[in-house]
C-alpha cells in the first residue's frame, strides 16, 4: 500500500512548512476534505453500486443480495459482509495475491463502520429463523490510490447500500425462491460517515493524501451515525495522540461528517 | 530543412512507408514495410524513418543528465529511482573518492532516502543497471525547488531548438530550471509568482508538446512579446 | 429457453447476425498506472491497467535477455448475477494465460532485460465475450504505457446460434447457443494470436466462423484506433 512510498525530501519539507502557515500542499484548509463525487447505479448487474472519487482516490463498490444460511449464533439476523481490496491496477505498489495486513485492516474498518452503527436492520432479513436469511455482500475495490482509502471505501460502501434494491424471496418447500419483479428498499436505520484524520507534528488534518500519509505520525478514523454519536474508531500509524487531540478529532469527525451525510442522503 | 521532413500520426502496427528506407527509433522493418512500434509522430527525412513517441518511459543513455531520487543504499553504493525500468547505482567512491572505506564513511549522512540528486549516466548497457556519477559541474544534491514530472519523450520540446524554449521560460520568470532527460524537472525561483508561472509553462509544454505554434502560446501565457517564429515539433 | 433468433434473422438483443455490440473505449483512465483503458463492450465493463517495464519480483522470474509479460484477468465479486468469490478461479487463471499469450506476439520487450510488464484486467461487469473485450482494452493500455509493439491486438468472438454463424456472441447466446469462438488478431500483420472454441462446427462452419470473427476484430481495431487518436492527437495536426 501507500505507506512504502518514499516521498521526495523537498516535498516533505514543503508539506511541513505549509502546515506551519496553516496551509496544505493542495491548497485545502486543515479540516477540508477533497472534492467528493458519488455516482450510483454504475454496475447494473449488482443490486446496488457506487463509484466514489475522493480527490484522486477512486473506489467502486458493488452490493450483491442473495439468500444464505445465517451465522450459527445469529439465527435471527441476516448476513452482512463487507470486503475491500486494492486492485493491482490501482497502485504500482499493490500486488495480486493474498491481501496484506493493511488491506485486511481497510476491509475490517469499513465493515465495522457499517456494522457498528447498525446502518442495516438485519432482523428484517430473516426468511426462516436459524435456517435461511438474506445475505448482503458489500464488495469494495480500490481503482486508484491517493491516500485515505478508509473514507473513500466507506462512502462507496454506504452509497452502494443506500442505492440498492432488495429482491424479494419467498419460502417454498423450505427453500428460498426469488419473486420476480418485486423489490424493496434496504432496511436502513442510519447513515454512517467515516472521517479519517492524520496527525503531522501537532497538526490534525482531515482526509490526508498519499503524500501527507507518507509524512504523518499517526492516523485516526472515526465513524459517526445520523444521531451524532461516535460508533466506530480505529487508530493507526506508528505514533500516538494526546487526549486533547482525540477530543478535537471527535469534534472534527462530527462536523465534517454532517456535511458528507447530507451528500449521502441525496442518494436515497 | 523542415520542408523535407514528412510527418504523420501513427499507432503501433501502422505502416509508415514502403521501400528502401532505413529504420531508426521506434520502428521496425517487415519485408519492405517500415512499421511503427509506438504511438507518436512519424518522420521521414532523407532515407531514414523514425517515430517520436508520445508515451513511454525513460531509457537511460550514457552521458544523459537526469534527476534521481535516493531510494536506498548498501555500504558500497546508493540506489536511485530514475523514472525508468532500471534502478540507477551511484558508487560510494564516486562521492567519497578512491580511498572510501565502508567502516569510516557514512553514506546516509551524505545522501539520504528521498533526496533528489542531479546525476549523469556514466555507463549503461543491456547487461547491467545504469551507473551514475555526480563528478561534474552542476551535479549533486538538489537543495530546493519544486519537482515536476513530465513525459520523458517531451523533454526535447521543453529544451527547444538550441535551448530556445527553456531560455524563454527562464528569462520571463527569473526561475532556474534543472531538466533531467528522464522527465524530472526541478524549478526554483525566489519570486513565488515567477515560480507558479514557470511551473505552468513546463506543464503546458508537457500537455501540448506535439501541437504547432507552441512557443508563441507559451510566450503569450508568460506575457513575453512575440518574436520570430522558431517553432518546431522537436529538437 | 429464450428464442435466440427470430424468423427475420434478428438476434435476441436486436442485432443482425454480422453486427457487433456497442463498443466504447476510453484511454488513460487510471492515474497511477503507466497505461490504462476502460472498455464497454455490450454489457461488459472492463478496466485494464499496465505497469512497467519495472523491476521483477520475485527476482528469479527475471530474464537476463528480455523483459517478461504478466497478465491477470480478474472478476469483481459483483460482476456477475451470483456473487463471485473474490479469489481467482481456475477459469480466471486460464483466461489470464491465454490473454498473456495473445499479447505476447505483439509486444517487443528485448530492450528491457530483467524487467516485467504487468497487465491487470478487472471485469467490473461481465457479459459474453469478456476475454475478447479485456484483450481489446489491454492492447490499448499497452500502447498508452508506451510499450513497443509490432501491432495492435484486436479481439472479437464469433459463434453458432440457431444454426447460423453470428458475430460477437452475447451472454445468452454463449449459454444457450451451439458454439463460441473467441479470436484475437493482429490486424496489420494478419496473425491470429488467440483462438478457442466451445461447441461443434462443421469444417465449412469453422472457416466461416473464423472469417466472421476476424471481420469483427477489424471493426474493433478501428474503435481502438479512434480511442487512441482521441487521447493523443485531439488538439493538433501533424
Amino acid at each position: 500500500m501507500t505507506s512504502s512510498v518514499i516521498i521526495e525530501q523537498l516535498k516533505r519539507e514543503k508539506i511541513l512548512d505549509l502546515l506551519n502557515q496553516g496551509k496544505r500542499i493542495d491548497g485545502r484548509g486543515l479540516h477540508d476534505q477533497r472534492p467528493l463525487s458519488i455516482e450510483i447505479g454504475v454496475i447494473p448487474k449488482a443490486n446496488g453500486s457506487a463509484r466514489v472519487k475522493l480527490g484522486y482516490t477512486e473506489v467502486i463498490t458493488g452490493v450483491k443480495i442473495q439468500p444464505d444460511k445465517p451465522f450459527p449464533d445469529l439465527g435471527d439476523k441476516g448476513i452482512l459482509i463487507c470486503t475491500a481490496e486494492i486492485l493491482p491496477l490501482a497502485d504500482p505498489k499493490a500486488e495480486p495475491g493474498p491481501p496484506g495486513e493493511e488491506v485486511i485492516e481497510l476491509a475490517r474498518v469499513v465493515d465495522r463502520g457499517i456494522r457498528e452503527t447498525e446502518m442495516l436492520d438485519l432482523k428484517q432479513l430473516v426468511l426462516i429463523k436459524d435456517k435461511s436469511v438474506i445475505g448482503i455482500f458489500v464488495d469494495s475495490s480500490v481503482l486508484n490510490t491517493d491516500g485515505n482509502l478508509f473514507d473513500a471505501c466507506s462512502y462507496a460502501a454506504v452509497g452502494a447500500i443506500l442505492s440498492c434494491t432488495v429482491p424479494k424471496y419467498e419460502i417454498k418447500n423450505d427453500a428460498p425462491v426469488l419473486v420476480e419483479g418485486v423489490t424493496s428498499k434496504p432496511p436502513t436505520k442510519t447513515i454512517p460517515v467515516s472521517v479519517t484524520m492524520a496527525r503531522i507534528g501537532e497538526y490534525i488534518i482531515v482526509d490526508p493524501t498519499a503524500d501527507e500519509e507518507a509524512c504523518m505520525n499517526a492516523r485516526i478514523t472515526i465513524t459517526t451515525n445520523s444521531d451524532g454519536n461516535i460508533c466506530a474508531l480505529q487508530k493507526g500509524g506508528s505514533d500516538g495522540f494526546t487526549v486533547e487531540q482525540l477530543f478535537k478529532c471527535s469534534e472534527i469527525a462530527l462536523s465534517v461528517g454532517t456535511k458528507i451525510r447530507k451528500q449521502l442522503e441525496q442518494l436515497m | 530543412m523542415m520542408e523535407t521532413v514528412k510527418r504523420k500520426y501513427v499507432i503501433p502496427g501502422d505502416t509508415i512507408v514502403t521501400g528502401p528506407f532505413r529504420p531508426e527509433q521506434n520502428v521496425y522493418q517487415d519485408g519492405d514495410r517500415i512499421i511503427s512500434t509506438s504511438i507518436g509522430i512519424s518522420e521521414i527525412y532523407e532515407n531514414a524513418v523514425r517515430v517520436i513517441p508520445l508515451s513511454g518511459m525513460y531509457m537511460p543513455k550514457t552521458n544523459d543528465l537526469i534527476i534521481g531520487k535516493v531510494i536506498g543504499h548498501s555500504s558500497l553504493s546508493w540506489e536511485f529511482d530514475i523514472n525508468s525500468c532500471f534502478i540507477g547505482f551511484l558508487p560510494a567512491q564516486d562521492v567519497f573518492g578512491r580511498d572510501y572505506s565502508p567502516t569510516k564513511d557514512e553514506l546516509k549522512a551524505r545522501l539520504d532516502k528521498g533526496d533528489l540528486v542531479a546525476v549523469r549516466v556514466a555507463n549503461f548497457d543491456r547487461s547491467r543497471d545504469p551507473l551514475l556519477t555526480i563528478q561534474d559541474r552542476d551535479l549533486g544534491k538538489i537543495e530546493s525547488g519544486e519537482l515536476i514530472t513530465i513525459a520523458p519523450s517531451k523533454v526535447p520540446r521543453l529544451i527547444g531548438k538550441r535551448g530556445s524554449m527553456i531560455q524563454t521560460i527562464e528569462m520571463a520568470t527569473k526561475a532556474i530550471i534543472t531538466i533531467g532527460q528522464n522527465g524530472l524537472i526541478v524549478v526554483s525561483c525566489e519570486d513565488p509568482v515567477g515560480l507558479l508561472k514557470a511551473i505552468e509553462a513546463v506543464k503546458m509544454v508537457d500537455a501540448q508538446a506535439h501541437t504547432p505554434n507552441l512557443t508563441e502560446r507559451v510566450k503569450s501565457m508568460l506575457g513575453v512579446e512575440l518574436g520570430e517564429n522558431n517553432d518546431t515539433i522537436n529538437e | 429457453m429464450t428464442q435466440l433468433m427470430n424468423e427475420n434473422g434478428i438476434r435476441c438483443d436486436g442485432r443482425s447476425i454480422d453486427q457487433i455490440r456497442n463498443v466504447s473505449i476510453k484511454v488513460g483512465v487510471l492515474k497511477n498506472a503507466d497505461g490504462s483503458a476502460y472498455i464497454e463492450f455490450g454489457k461488459n465493463k472492463i478496466l485494464a491497467g499496465v505497469f512497467g517495464p519495472r523491476d521483477v519480483h520475485p527476482k528469479h522470474m527475471a530474464d537476463q535477455d528480455s523483459g517478461i509479460l504478466r497478465c491477470r484477468y480478474h472478476m469483481s465479486p459483483f460482476s456477475v448475477t451470483e456473487r463471485k468469490n473474490p479469489a481467482p478461479s481456475r477459469r480466471e487463471i486460464e483466461i489470464s494465460k491465454v490473454i498473456k499469450e495473445a499479447l505476447q506476439p505483439a509486444v517487443i520487450l528485448k530492450d528491457f532485460p530483467r524487467t516485467v510488464v504487468d497487465v491487470f484486467i478487472e471485469i467490473l461487469q461481465a457479459d459474453g465475450g469478456s476475454r475478447c473485450a479485456a484483450l481489446d482494452a489491454a492492447s490499448v493500455a499497452l500502447v498508452d504505457a508506451g510499450i513497443p509493439m509490432r501491432d495492435m491486438v484486436s479481439a472479437c468472438a464469433a459463434g453458432k446460434v440457431a444454426d447460423k454463424i453470428v458475430l460477437d456472441v452475447n451472454d445468452e447466446e454463449d449459454k444457450e447457443g451451439q458454439a463460441d469462438m473467441p479470436v484475437a488478431y493482429m490486424p496489420n500483420l494478419g496473425k491470429i494470436t488467440l483462438m478457442q472454441l466451445d461447441g461443434i462446427l462443421t469444417p465449412n462452419e469453422y472457416k466461416k466462423c473464423l472469417e466472421t470473427a476476424i471481420g469483427g476484430c477489424k471493426q474493433v481495431y478501428e474503435i481502438q484506433k479512434k480511442a487512441l487518436m482521441e487521447k493523443y492527437f485531439k488538439n493538433g495536426e501533424a
